[in-house]
C-alpha cells in the first residue's frame, strides 16, 4: 500500500484561459456595428454635394452648412425641445404609475392578477399601427391634434405595459421580508416601500426608465400622424426636413447626429446604473 | 417586556388550505418558548400572525392583556428577526440599527449611545460603518439581533434565526441568544425545526405539528413524557424505535412480546390509567439511548435477538440498526461498550430491554397511553 504524505494536496487551480480570438471577434463585431453610424455622422459634415455625389468620397473638408440649414433655417431645436418634453414627461408618468401597478402585482394576491398582468403583456403584442386610425379620431374629437400633451399622455400609455411588466419581475425578486422587517420596526405600509423598497430598487427603475425614454425619444408613427407644427417630435422632423422630393442626404446626416448624441451622452454617463439595474436579479439571488 | 397570550388562533389561505387550526399558547413575561415542528407545520404563520403580517382567520392574540388581534404591525412593538433578509441591503449597518429608532424621532445623540452599548454587548462596534453583504454570516446574524435589541420591543420574534449558519456558529449563536435572553430579559418567541435549538435554549417547547399543537412542556418533560407519538418520535435523536405491540398475559403477568422474546411488565402499569382494549392496536416505543447491548448468550430475560442491519458511527456513540424478526430496531451505545459487539453487517447481536423504559401509544389516535415509567417513578423520588 502507498504511504500518505503527511499533507492532503488539494489539486491547483486549472490554468486561465487567454482566448485572444474572442477579442478579435469583439473588434470585429464593434467595427461592423460602429461603421454604419461613423458614415452617417460623416455624411451630416459634408456640403450638399459630397453628400449625393454618386460615388463614396471619404476624405472631404467639413462643413457645418447641413447643422446650419437644420437649426437656423428649420429651426429644429424647437423640435429637440418637442421631444425632450415629451420624452421626459412620458417616462416620469409611465414610471411612476407602472411602478405602483407592478408592486400590487407582485405583492399582492388578488382575484384576476394573473389575468391582468397577461392582459398588460398582450397590449404590447399588437402593431402600434393598428390603433393609429382610432387615436387620431380620438384626439382629434379631444383637441389633442398637435399639442404635446396628446403625446405625452399617449406615449405615457403606450409605455406602461412595458414598466409594468419589467418591474414587476424586479419586484418579485425584493423579498418581501424587508418591507415586512421595517413595518414590524414601526413603519407604515408606504414609509416602508419608500425607505427600504425603492432604494433597492432604484437601479432596476433607473434603467426601466432609460429604456422607456428611449423608446419614447425615438417614436415615429404617432408623432408623424399626429403632430404637425406646434408639437412635431425629432424623428419626424428629421423626416420632414431631409426627405423631399429628392433625400438630402448630409441634412439626414447631421439629423441623426443631433437625435442620438443626446441619447449617447446619456447613456454614457449612466452607463453603471444601467448595466447593473439590468442584471440585478439575474445575479442576486 | 409583556407578556403573549394566543387564544384558539386560526389561519386559513387562500384556496382553502388550513396552515392553523385552534392554536392556543402563552408565553410569560421574560420566558423563552419555541414553537417546534416540521416545516409546513405552521410555525412561521403563528409568528407572522403574532406580528400582525397576516390576519387570523379566528382567535385572539394578546400581548400585555391587550387584545392587538386587529392592530397593524406597527402598533404592536414587537421584534422581529429573521433567518436572513432581515438587513436592509443599502444601508450601512449603523443606519440598519438606527432604522426603528429614527422611525421613533429618537434623537441623534440618544441613538448614537443606544446603537454603542448594544453594539458592544454584541460586540459589532467596528462593523458599523459597512454594509450587510460585506459581513459573514454570523455578523450578519449578530447585527439582526441588535436591530431587535435597541429598541424596547414588547416580545421578540424570532424565525429561525440561525438555521442557515454552519453547526460551529450555531453552537455558539445558540449559547449567545441564551445569554442574550437572560441579560435583556426578553419575552421571546423562538421558531425552529431544529431540537437540539429548541432543547437548548428553550423554557419550554410548543410542539406544532399540521397546525395543531401537539404538546406544550418544558425540554426534559417533553423528552421523557411525550403527549403524543408524533412527539415522542419528532424528539429525540435517533428517533424512537416504535413497532405493533403484541401484549399477552399468562399467570396473571403481562408480557409484550419483541420478536421471539416476551418482555415482562409491571402489572400496575397496564392497568393504571387508561383502559387497554384488546381489540385496539397499541405501539409500542423505546427510545434508542434507553436500550443496552449485551452479548448473544447471556441469560437476562429481557434479551432481544437480532442481528445487525447497520452501524453508524458518530464518533463518542455508535448506533447499531438491529434486525429484528423484519423490524429495524435501533440501539446506541457508547463507543467504548460497542468496542465488545461486532459491526459486520448479518453479525447476530442481542440488546436488553429495561421494561420500565417503554412507552405505549394509541395507534389510531396517536395519543401516549402508556407513559415509560421511569418518569412516574422520578417523580414520586422527587415527591418523597
Amino acid at each position: 500500500m502507498k504511504k500518505l504524505s503527511s499533507m492532503p494536496e488539494s489539486p491547483s487551480a486549472p490554468p486561465v484561459q487567454r482566448n485572444w480570438w474572442v477579442y478579435v471577434v469583439l473588434i470585429l463585431v464593434c467595427v461592423v456595428n460602429f461603421l454604419p453610424y461613423l458614415r452617417v455622422v460623416m455624411t451630416g459634415f459634408m456640403d450638399g454635394a459630397t453628400s449625393s455625389s454618386a460615388t463614396p468620397i471619404w476624405f472631404f473638408t467639413p462643413s457645418l452648412e447641413a447643422f446650419d440649414y437644420l437649426i437656423f433655417e428649420k429651426g429644429i431645436m424647437k423640435n429637440f425641445f418637442n421631444s425632450v418634453v415629451v420624452s421626459l414627461a412620458s417616462t416620469f408618468f409611465s414610471v411612476t404609475i407602472g411602478m405602483f401597478c407592478a408592486y400590487a402585482l407582485a405583492r399582492y394576491d388578488f382575484p384576476g392578477r394573473d389575468d391582468v398582468s397577461f392582459w398588460v403583456l398582450t397590449n404590447r403584442m399588437m402593431p402600434p399601427v393598428a390603433v393609429l386610425i382610432p387615436i387620431f379620431v380620438t384626439f382629434q374629437t379631444a383637441g389633442l391634434l398637435d399639442t404635446l400633451l396628446g403625446l405625452i399622455i399617449l406615449y405615457t400609455a403606450m409605455q406602461l405595459p412595458f414598466v409594468v411588466w419589467m418591474l414587476t419581475g424586479y419586484f418579485r425578486d425584493i423579498p418581501r421580508r424587508y418591507e415586512e422587517s421595517a413595518m414590524v420596526d414601526g413603519d407604515t405600509w408606504f414609509a416602508a416601500f419608500r425607505k427600504v423598497t425603492l432604494p433597492i430598487m432604484a437601479p432596476s427603475i433607473t434603467a426601466t426608465a432609460i429604456f422607456v425614454m428611449i423608446l419614447s425619444w425615438n417614436e415615429f408613427a404617432f408623432a408623424t400622424f399626429l403632430t404637425s407644427n406646434q408639437a412635431k417630435t425629432m424623428p419626424p422632423a428629421i423626416m420632414a426636413y431631409s426627405i423631399g422630393a429628392d433625400i438630402k442626404w448630409n441634412v439626414l446626416g447631421a439629423a441623426v447626429v443631433l437625435i442620438t448624441a443626446p441619447l449617447i451622452l446619456f447613456v454614457l454617463l449612466l452607463q453603471r446604473q444601467l448595466i447593473s439595474g439590468l442584471s440585478q436579479g439575474v445575479v442576486r439571488k | 417586556m409583556a407578556d403573549l397570550q394566543i387564544e384558539n388562533l386560526a389561519k386559513a389561505f387562500k384556496g382553502g388550505f388550513t396552515a392553523l387550526n385552534g392554536v392556543s399558547l402563552d408565553v410569560a413575561d421574560r420566558e423563552a418558548v419555541f414553537l417546534l415542528g416540521p416545516s409546513g407545520a405552521g410555525k412561521t404563520t403563528t409568528l407572522r400572525l403574532v406580528a400582525g403580517l397576516e390576519d387570523a382567520t379566528a382567535g385572539r392574540i394578546m400581548i400585555g392583556g391587550r387584545d392587538v388581534t386587529r392592530w397593524t404591525p406597527r402598533e404592536r412593538n414587537l421584534a422581529m428577526v429573521y433567518d436572513k433578509h432581515s438587513l436592509f441591503p443599502h444601508l450601512t449597518i449603523y443606519e440598519n440599527l438606527a432604522y426603528p429608532l429614527r422611525i421613533r424621532k429618537m434623537s441623534d445623540a440618544d441613538i448614537r449611545r443606544q446603537i454603542a452599548s448594544v453594539a458592544e454587548t454584541l460586540q459589532i462596534e467596528k462593523l458599523l460603518e459597512r454594509r450587510p453583504n460585506q459581513l459573514s454570516g454570523g455578523q450578519q446574524q449578530r447585527v439582526a439581533i441588535g436591530r431587535a435589541l435597541v429598541r424596547d420591543a414588547d416580545v421578540f420574534l424570532l424565525d429561525e434565526p440561525i438555521s442557515h449558519l454552519d453547526a460551529q456558529l450555531r453552537a455558539r449563536m445558540r449559547v449567545e441568544f441564551k445569554r442574550l435572553q437572560r441579560d435583556f430579559r426578553a419575552t421571546m418567541l423562538y421558531v425552529s425545526h431544529d431540537q437540539l435549538e429548541a432543547m437548548t435554549m428553550a423554557d419550554r417547547i410548543v410542539l406544532i405539528n399540521k397546525g395543531r399543537i401537539e404538546q406544550i412542556a418544558a425540554p426534559q418533560e417533553l423528552f421523557d413524557r411525550p403527549a403524543t407519538l408524533f412527539a415522542a418520535t419528532f424528539i429525540g435523536e435517533p428517533p424512537m424505535n416504535v413497532m405493533q405491540a403484541v401484549i399477552s398475559e399468562s399467570n396473571g403477568c403481562r408480557f409484550l412480546r419483541i420478536g421471539e422474546a416476551y418482555i415482562e411488565v409491571d402489572k400496575d402499569w397496564m392497568q393504571d390509567g387508561e383502559a387497554l382494549r384488546p381489540g385496539d392496536k397499541y405501539l409500542l416505543g423505546l427510545r434508542p439511548q434507553h436500550l443496552s447491548l449485551c452479548p448473544a448468550d447471556s441469560t437476562h430475560a429481557c434479551r432481544v435477538n437480532g442481528t445487525i442491519f447497520a452501524v453508524e458511527t458518530l464518533g463518542s456513540r455508535v448506533v447499531f440498526d438491529i434486525d429484528v424478526e423484519g423490524t429495524v430496531i435501533r440501539a446506541m451505545s457508547t463507543i467504548d461498550a460497542a468496542l465488545k459487539y461486532p459491526r459486520t453487517i448479518g453479525a447476530p447481536i442481542s440488546f436488553r430491554i429495561d421494561p420500565d423504559f417503554v412507552y405505549l401509544f394509541d395507534a389510531d389516535r396517536g395519543r401516549t397511553v402508556r407513559q415509560a415509567r421511569f418518569t412516574t417513578r422520578g417523580k414520586a423520588r422527587l415527591h418523597a
